[in-house]
């Protein structure tokens, strides 16, 4: 059982994190991220499993954590009042051609990566851009004119 | 370019809209039995209490009854004497250490031997309606696996007072 409540305990509190820390740190991994990611997945490993070794153990985890996200997937689906608290919502960061620049700095987002994002896309201007929005995963969508 | 598309839309429905969906489900279905037999301490390491009483003492146990490889756990003895019991010695069977890391038994035993396969701790003698709580601690080698003896017997000298009967179930 307690193998249960740790994993669930460390599922909800990585949902927490993911929401806090925001979509964009996440959608870009820089190498002090991706260092960050494996550290903080020892630091998890050592929390949930502590010293089992057992592959039931292992299959407990990895059935809790199925369970898991299946389940906050279809409360998302089903109840739409949970949708932004589970995934997040799109932010509008560019409307009828207007930057929103509050949203940007919301966001911890500069126009200098807004237009890195938009050379990506293949747009060579802000200036062509009539909407882009902050997508739930942490990409940019652009419309152009 | 669209034929990409067409072919796709055109084509029969995908298998993962009929039977890829079910057997998704199924496998979901298992997933969630397994968390909640987990959840139920069918899987470990929840302990348990056996006693057994003679008219010279009482004995308890406190242990998990399954456990699994890697596992930190503690086994729980508690004595009590019903009259004076000159040579208390606890005879665990083999399950109790073998395949086991044991961390430490708290009190130390005055001293150890082996009868037979099990192992025989001994320990100072005990007053009438005294009590003793022995703590032992372990660590179970992740290679072993299965079903092991997990018997006690309580003895003065040579002779049985109290005996517990118990199987300790180690799963992978």
């Amino acid at each position: 059982m307690d193998l249960v409540l740790r994993t669930a305990f460390v599922f909800f509190l990585i949902l927490i994190v993911t929401r806090a820390v925001g979509r964009r740190e996440l959608s870009s991994m820089e190498p002090f991220d991706v260092i960050l990611l494996v550290v903080i997945g020892d630091m998890v490993q050592q929390g949930v499993t502590q010293s089992d070794y057992s592959l039931t153990g292992t299959t407990t985890v990895i059935a809790t954590l199925a369970v898991l996200t299946v389940a906050t997937g279809y409360l998302s689906f089903r109840v739409g009042r949970l949708r932004p608290l589970l995934e997040g919502e799109p932010i509008v960061l560019i409307a009828n051609g207007e930057i929103r620049r509050e949203a940007l700095r919301r966001q911890r987002i500069t126009i200098d990566e807004l237009g890195a994002e938009a050379r990506q896309s293949q747009i060579g201007s802000l200036r062509d851009v009539r909407f882009a929005v902050l997508e739930t995963g942490g990409q940019i969508s652009f419309v152009t004119d | 370019m669209t034929e990409l598309f067409r072919d796709l839309a055109e084509g029969d429905p995908p298998r993962a809209l009929n039977r890829g969906l079910w057997a998704r489900r199924a496998a979901m279905t298992v997933l969630a039995v397994v968390v909640v037999v987990a959840l139920l301490d069918v899987l470990g390491q929840r302990a348990s209490r056996s006693s057994a009483a003679g008219p010279a003492a009482a004995l308890s146990l406190r242990a998990p009854k399954v456990v699994r490889g890697g596992l930190l756990f503690e086994s729980r003895v508690e004595i009590t004497a019903r009259r004076a019991i000159d040579h208390p010695r606890l005879v665990l069977a083999d399950g109790w250490v073998e395949g086991m890391q044991v961390n430490s038994v708290s009190p130390d035993a005055e001293g150890t031997t082996s009868r037979g396969g099990d192992v025989v701790l001994s320990f100072p003698a005990l007053r009438a309606g005294e009590r003793r709580t022995i703590r032992m601690q372990f660590q179970v080698d992740p290679t072993n696996v299965g079903h092991r003896s997990y018997d006690l017997e309580l003895d003065d000298a040579e002779t049985a007072l109290a005996r517990i009967d118990r199987t300790l179930t180690i799963l992978p």
